[in-house]
């Protein structure tokens, strides 16, 4: 956990192109149901990038037929990154994510490190006046928990 | 993510604010006191303690011994639903990152 963000990351044995490849043409072969956080009542759907490519949207299907999307690509750079929306219907209006999925050569390997932030409701416009730099926020955000829990743990 | 969630990262998002729960997060404060300790107005104090109410972070109540004065302490489960957004968020991501790379290497 790192801050307000979720970063995971793992290595695949594919050069970041072909993994890149597979990330976005394979999504709905690859993409498995979790068990216990499905992306919505009629549970995950088949995913797929719609049309493939910048510009495009991430939308998955449900079996009745009924088609959700998930979220706008924002980036599409073939073997470094992909970045799109992500807003599931569980989501109040005006509500939405950010998904940074980031490909890098290590050796014959590639590391794929996905980051899921959800900043939204912070107006764009109080960031800028502040400037604080996301990270730095994330970081000071992940010693704000710690404080809290701690100072909760003291009074309990 | 919930409204909740949305709402507290909105507060925490100004370094003031954050400031001030970490001060809150020591002990229950004044709002004066936040103010001296902070270095602002008390209009502008009372702008960011208000944001920190509605984003669900701190509490208000009055002392036994002067209801005039309010004092503001951090709330219980303040951030409990923005950190089970990110358990459930990092579990999920892991166990797709997993099949994603079992996909990818079993050539399936």
């Amino acid at each position: 956990m790192n801050g307000a963000a979720v970063i995971v990351a793992l290595r695949v044995a594919a050069t970041p192109q072909a993994a890149f490849a597979a990330f976005t043409r394979d999504i709905g072969c690859w993409w498995k149901s979790h068990p216990l956080f499905q992306l919505s009542r009629k549970g995950d759907g088949v995913l797929r990038f719609d049309p493939a490519g910048p510009g495009g949207r991430l939308v998955t299907r449900f079996a009745d037929g009924e088609e959700w999307e998930i979220g706008p690509v924002r980036h599409w750079l073939p073997g470094e990154r992909l970045a799109f929306g992500w807003r599931l219907p569980s989501f109040a209006a005006g509500q939405g994510t950010e998904v940074d999925v980031r490909f890098e050569a290590v050796g014959a390997e590639t590391r794929v490190t996905v980051e899921h932030r959800g900043w939204d409701a912070i107006p764009q416009q109080h960031v800028a006046r502040h400037g604080f730099e996301l990270m730095l926020f994330q970081r000071r955000l992940g010693e704000h928990w710690r404080a809290l829990l701690k100072a909760m743990d003291e009074r309990l | 993510m919930s409204a909740a969630v949305d709402r507290t990262l909105a507060a925490l998002a100004d370094p003031v604010r954050r400031r001030a729960v970490e001060l809150l997060g020591q002990r229950p404060r004044s709002a004066g006191e936040l103010a001296s300790d902070l270095g602002l107005a008390p209009p502008a104090m009372s702008r960011h303690l208000r944001a920190l109410k509605q984003g669900g972070l701190v509490e208000d109540g009055h002392p036994h011994f002067d209801a005039r004065v309010r004092i503001y302490s951090l709330k219980h489960g303040a951030t409990d639903g923005l950190k089970q957004w990110l358990a459930e968020t990092e579990a999920l991501w892991t166990h797709q990152l997993a099949a994603f790379k079992a996909h990818v290497e079993g050539g399936e």
